[in-house]
């Protein structure tokens, strides 16, 4: 093989292209399709994983969560922990939380609910509560007789058919709750919230003070959850919130989703069967549009033979061709899938959980293209090898 | 004293279908000298375009041999082979053969290039042989654009546009008119007179058939000696 046989091997791939402009069209729609058919679906799956992880982390984990020792029930001295959490360059916020259940009662009727006590202002920082007010508004700082309620709590917000008892509670009804140790309360119902995760919307938001003067406890907390500038950062955290000192139990968010990690894990399972899937069919796909265009072009390459073409030289010219197929069907692909992900983060899709964007990482993004060229070049080399090496006669009279 | 540029010995070429065999050529034997203009004539099923396709490289013998410029053919590998037809012969097909997707000036210097010319080389030699065949404003047109006749003579002169030893033509008038098959005829008396072009062509026709230097007849796969005098 020399610089003349590269060139001609070029010259008979471009004139071949050119020449079957329809051709060349519908195999690099069929490979660009292919390319969507697995990327887009995989890209949603993905997409959902993280926005459900995403949804633990606002709402249940934070990026970092502190919890007692093993043999504490409480966080002690939890505000100074948290000044010097928060003082650690990066971090983004910090929040301390206290849970307890309670028992609402509204017009005789009674639910027992979880209950979160939360620091308003520090929250706005950590959880996306304060982003998921449906109706009413946001504790502040000083609203210790008003409570926060989710919408899984509530009759107006319940799916259909779902028998669960819930309340028919309006922003402004009053309800009474009564603590685990006896103490009831009336409180002033200021705003509804719905994040879209089940695990955070059967919850009631209470101001922490509430449970300083309910409990006569001060400098508390069950949890302290910490955010961070993005995932990934983790263990470098850490260790430094472990360099400040603390003896408390530091958990990544990733330890603590418990189901959701499984449910995402089967998610993923199903998302690499079917993107394997997808690709033996893409790869099915290319090689029978490849073989026919190939097998329909057996009499020019018996004639290219007959007048002294090396077996080498045509091989390379449609191998060059399929390559040419699977590289522009997928950045054409490619380009269709950027323009699809950028319309579905302006308009994301809504699910039960949330607005989900999809997500393609550069991994797998660059793992399918070249699982494709590579699919469209094996696609091109087998018909060309047996064309390349039929005999003469046969290929150009038929036989 | 003339050379000869083809030297044919015992040539056999047997098509086995299990058991059976079938002769297609039996005990062949002839020379032609460099410069001649042979014509292979015999009735349908012959064994014509069987010898051409021996003589051409395109198909192998059972037995026997071919030297071609003191070459035995034979002999050769594939990729031999494949060279030797690119460098030493050229071929006329009965179906032109032409590639589709190239224009005519491109299908002339498609084995120019094989060789390894500078493209203002084989463009200047396409364009020079095809305005000796009479096509030299119709270098960019499509095979799909031109007549039988036009396609055959792209055809011709891209067999010869190397400069082969020996030109091959299988039927090459079968699929023309009366005009066009005189024209293509015409055009190989012509390149044989002018540039010496040793021509073997296999041909139905008595009338083209008279136009070469001699006829070789060929009869049920061996030759017929009381027509070949």
């Amino acid at each position: 093989m020399n610089k003349k046989d590269l060139k001609l091997m070029f010259f008979l791939a471009y004139k071949n292209i050119v020449k079957s402009k329809s051709t060349f069209l519908v195999i690099v729609a069929v490979m660009a399709m292919s390319f969507l058919s697995i990327t887009f679906f995989s890209a949603i799956i993905d997409g959902l994983s993280y926005e459900f992880e995403d949804s633990m982390i606002k709402g249940q984990t934070g990026h970092l969560m502190i919890e007692p020792s093993s043999e504490e029930s409480f966080i002690f001295n939890s505000n100074r922990l948290e000044k010097n959490i928060f003082k650690i360059p990066g971090v983004v916020g910090v929040a301390s939380r206290l849970e307890s259940n309670i028992l609402i009662t509204f017009k005789n009727e009674e639910l027992g609910a979880p209950v979160f006590f939360i620091d308003p202002v520090d929250e706005l920082k950590v959880s996306n509560f304060h982003e998921s007010i449906i109706e009413g508004s946001f504790l502040s700082y000083k609203d210790t007789d008003e409570i926060i309620v989710g919408a899984d709590l509530l009759e107006q917000y319940a799916p259909k058919d779902d028998t669960k008892k819930r309340f028919n509670l309006r922003v402004g009804d009053h309800v009474n709750l009564t603590f685990n140790n006896g103490y009831t309360k009336e409180y002033k119902i200021k705003g509804i919230f719905k994040t879209g995760s089940k695990f955070s919307d059967d919850k009631i938001l209470i101001n922490k003070k509430e449970y300083f003067s309910i409990f006569k406890k001060e400098n508390i907390s069950h949890k302290i959850l910490i955010k961070l500038p993005s995932r990934g950062l983790e263990k470098e955290y850490i260790q430094k919130i472990k360099a400040l000192g603390v003896t408390e139990q530091i958990n990544p968010w990733e330890t603590k989703i418990g189901m959701i990690k499984q449910f995402i894990g089967s998610l993923q399972i199903t998302n690499q069967i079917t993107g394997f899937i997808g690709l033996l069919t893409a790869f099915a796909t290319i090689y029978i549009i490849i073989f026919i265009n190939v097998t329909n072009k057996r009499k020019q390459i018996g004639i290219l033979k007959a007048i002294g073409i090396k077996k080498i030289i045509i091989l390379g010219s449609y191998i060059m061709q399929s390559f040419m197929y699977g590289f522009i069907g997928v950045i054409l692909g490619n380009i269709i899938m950027q323009i699809l992900l950028a319309l579905f983060v302006s308009h994301p899709l809504a699910m039960p959980i949330g607005d989900v964007v999809p997500l393609l990482t550069t991994t797998k993004l660059l793992t399918t293209s070249l699982i494709l060229i590579l699919a469209s070049i094996i696609a091109g080399f087998f018909p060309s090898r047996k064309a390349a090496n039929d005999n003469i006669l046969d290929a150009i009279f038929g036989g | 004293m003339i050379k000869n540029i083809i030297e044919v010995n015992k040539l056999e070429r047997i098509y086995s279908n299990g058991i059976i065999k079938t002769y297609a050529l039996r005990d062949v034997s002839f020379n032609i000298k460099s410069g001649e203009f042979i014509a292979i004539m015999g009735p349908s099923g012959s064994g014509k375009s069987t010898l051409l396709h021996q003589l051409g490289l395109l198909d192998s013998p059972t037995n026997g041999s071919i030297k071609i410029d003191t070459e035995d053919v034979s002999k050769l590998t594939d990729n031999d082979k494949t060279n030797f037809r690119l460098d030493k012969l050229g071929y006329v097909f009965q179906s032109y053969n032409l590639l589709p997707e190239l224009n005519v000036i491109e299908n002339v210097f498609l084995t120019s290039m094989a060789k390894g010319l500078e493209p203002q080389d084989y463009i200047l030699r396409a364009k020079d042989i095809l305005e000796r065949v009479g096509l030299k404003d119709r270098l960019y047109y499509y095979p799909s654009e031109l007549s039988g006749g036009q396609q055959q003579r792209v055809s011709i002169a891209r067999a010869l546009v190397n400069k082969p030893k020996i030109l091959f033509a299988d039927e090459p008038t079968a699929n023309l008119d009366s005009d066009s098959s005189k024209d293509v005829i015409d055009l190989f008396r012509k390149l044989n007179k002018e540039i010496n072009q040793t021509i073997v062509m296999v041909t139905h026709e008595i009338d083209e058939g008279k136009k070469a230097d001699k006829i070789i007849w060929i009869k049920d796969g061996i030759l017929d000696n009381s027509k070949n005098v």
